[in-house]
């Protein structure tokens, strides 16, 4: 009997556009569109900022040592025209008006700072609101630098290496897939969580505010079936469309990663292959599972208390909120996986998920997420099955 | 046959209610003390004004509400303690009944006949019977969401009728509907009666209880105001018409 109601509240909700959308097609299409969209505005904006030729006003430069030497750089580090100014306040004038890009101010005792073997500070102005003009002048200014320290060095008769007796070498020794793990490895719970409760949301409203608000529950009410059995089939309806949008999300990611060239790294690419195993597919699921019964079992009192789907809307959107801002906790480095975290009802999924990924999860925490989770949603079960079969709230 | 003894329900009022209604008191009396008796090959008439109490009986015999005190037994069984055995043999239809706007006539129909379990050569039977009784088959396959409002209550006639249930239940089944889709509710009741099912319809239209019932109670403020034949109630009546006369005997 349950299968019979699931199988009809099932194809209800599959013919519903609504629900379709937010189960299935925004999950599947968010992440390659905003992904190839992403990628593809940030690297043709970085194309164009390397790519293109600026103008670089010089003032001060009385021996034009600074002009020969911007002159003389190669155009890999990009195409430049040069263009001497008579006083600073014109050169910074003509960079506010955008008549040139980059400015560079040199001291009057420049030649006497030089003489006297002391540091020289060269001015670079630039409009910061333009991406990629500092990083101009950075390569620039390094290219000049290194230039500056070899003629001084030579002039001195110092070795360079006397001038670095230390030179530090860091090795990491975690492994890249604990690496990605512990940086990256938050997103796929959030992504999970957030879809997973968006994906909950319409059929939970649908199949029982509804059901209600349409006057078919009353119909339902009277077959020989009991409560728990329609609860149930509808409730796996409501879990099955949180799981589905979730893994159309997460399959959503992979496909934009692999087929998309968001990564264009190989090791990332070969890292990520060696992550997605099939036991660390079900093993994310088993956490993931319980979670989405959960969020299943927190709004359905809220959709049969509600007495319209609007009112349903307006309660369980902000609970949005409540569920998913715990997600964030993923992004943050640092806060690990403990007897304290794996208590905490969706900070452990998150935190499990990570280390998942970063192969470091132990068994212990695991059971302790999971029985937590396990017990929440037969929690949420209950108080879902009490308030379905109040019958003041059940009836319009 | 449907017993009903001593039937009351109340209801716990919330603060919401409690404002709506200008009240203090905590619960209100919706059907106090009702007992009827309704026969098979008998259509059993529940008349009373708005807010009388008949929805809230047609609802706790249906045993989608369980009453207070007081019993209710359903062909035979005690629909009190064994409610989803009395649901299998009752048919429950109403005027404001929806239908999944997204689901044909003929999967709704499969549907409910999943739900009572009606056993499928039986179901095809029934299904064949009702469809070219109620001249369905040329729209089996379309979407309820894009029925007629006529088209719609034969559906819901059908999905009410699939299991052939001994006792057929329908609550103000007329409200809302025009005077030709009226008609196969009408249709129906007599078909009912004709075969010897348990037939109780609420309704507070007077006309429509003249055309068809044998037994009469009307209730008002959940009380039981008259009972019995519906021959007797003209007979006796001490107004001009029956509308006068029931307006009468609710305003005693």
């Amino acid at each position: 009997m349950i299968f019979t109601i699931f199988k009809k509240e099932l194809i209800d909700t599959l013919r519903d556009k609504r629900t379709m959308r937010t189960m299935l097609l925004i999950p599947l299409l968010v992440f390659p569109i905003t992904l190839t969209l992403f990628v593809n505005v940030s690297s043709s904006f970085e194309k164009k900022a390397s790519e293109e030729k600026l103008k670089i006003g010089v003032w001060g430069d009385l021996g034009a040592k600074y002009w020969n030497q911007l002159e003389e750089m190669p155009d890999g580090l990009g195409k430049k025209e040069l263009q001497n100014f008579e006083d600073s306040a014109a050169l910074k004038r003509a960079i506010e008006q955008g008549e040139i890009q980059l400015g560079l101010i040199v001291p009057k005792n420049e030649a006497e700072l030089a003489q006297t073997k002391k540091t020289i500070s060269l001015t670079w102005l630039f409009d910061a609101s333009e991406v990629g003009r500092q990083e101009r002048a950075e390569s620039y200014m390094n290219y000049i630098s290194d230039k500056a320290e070899s003629a001084r060095l030579e002039e001195l008769g110092v070795d360079a290496e006397k001038l670095h007796p230390l030179v530090p070498v860091f090795q990491n020794c975690a492994s890249d897939k604990k690496m990605i793990g512990q940086l990256a490895g938050g997103i796929l719970p959030y992504i999970f969580i957030a879809f997973g409760f968006i994906g909950c949301m319409y059929p939970a409203i649908d199949l029982f505010t509804g059901e209600k608000e349409r006057g078919t529950i009353e119909t339902l009410l009277t077959t020989p079936v009991s409560r728990w059995q329609i609860l149930v089939g509808k409730m796996m309806v409501v879990v099955t469309s949180g799981m589905l949008a979730a893994s159309c999300a997460l399959l959503g990611l992979f496909v934009s990663i692999e087929f998309l060239d968001i990564v264009d790294n190989k090791e990332i690419l070969d890292i990520v292959h060696g992550i997605l195993t099939p036991s660390f597919i079900i093993a994310m699921f088993s956490l993931l599972f319980p979670l989405v019964v959960f969020f299943a079992g927190a709004m359905i009192p809220i959709a049969v208390y509600a007495k319209s789907f609007k009112e349903a809307q307006s309660i369980i959107t902000p609970l949005n909120f409540v569920m998913v801002l715990p997600a964030m906790i993923g992004f943050f480095p640092g806060i690990e996986l403990n007897a304290m975290t794996a208590a905490i009802p969706v900070v452990n999924i998150v935190l499990s998920t990570k280390e998942l990924i970063s192969g470091t999860l132990s068994v212990g925490y695991y059971c302790i997420s999971l029985g937590i989770m396990l017990l929440l949603a037969t929690l949420s079960v209950i108080v879902s099955y009490r308030q379905f079969g109040n019958e003041a709230r059940i009836l319009n | 046959m449907i017993k009903v003894s001593h039937l009351r329900k109340e209801f716990e009022l919330s603060r919401q209610q409690k404002k709506e209604l200008n009240t203090t008191a905590d619960k209100a009396l919706a059907v106090d003390d009702l007992s009827f008796e309704c026969q098979p090959g008998k259509v059993f008439s529940l008349l009373g004004p708005n807010g009388a109490g008949k929805t809230t009986t047609l609802r706790m015999l249906s045993t989608i509400l369980s009453p207070t005190s007081g019993s209710i037994e359903i062909a035979g069984v005690d629909a009190v303690k064994y409610p989803q055995e009395a649901r299998s043999k009752i048919g429950f239809l109403t005027g404001s009944t929806g239908l999944y706007a997204r689901l044909t006539p003929l999967e709704i129909i499969d549907y409910f006949a999943a739900l009572y379990q009606v056993p499928t050569k039986e179901r095809e039977e029934r299904k064949k019977y009702l469809f070219d009784l109620l001249n369905m088959n040329d729209f089996l396959q379309k979407r309820i969401g894009k029925l007629s409002t006529g088209m719609k209550q034969k559906v819901s006639i059908c999905r009410t009728m699939i299991h052939n249930p001994e006792v057929v239940i329908f609550d103000e089944p007329t409200s809302g509907l025009d005077v030709i889709t009226a008609e196969n509710i009408i249709k129906l009741i007599r078909d009912c009666k004709d075969q010897g099912k348990t037939v109780i319809f609420s309704s507070h239209i007077m006309s429509e209880v003249d055309l068809l019932c044998d037994e009469l109670a009307i209730v008002h403020k959940g009380q039981l105001k008259y009972n019995g034949p519906m021959s007797d109630f003209r007979q006796n009546m001490e107004a001009s018409n029956l509308t006068e006369e029931f307006i009468r005997i609710v305003q005693r």
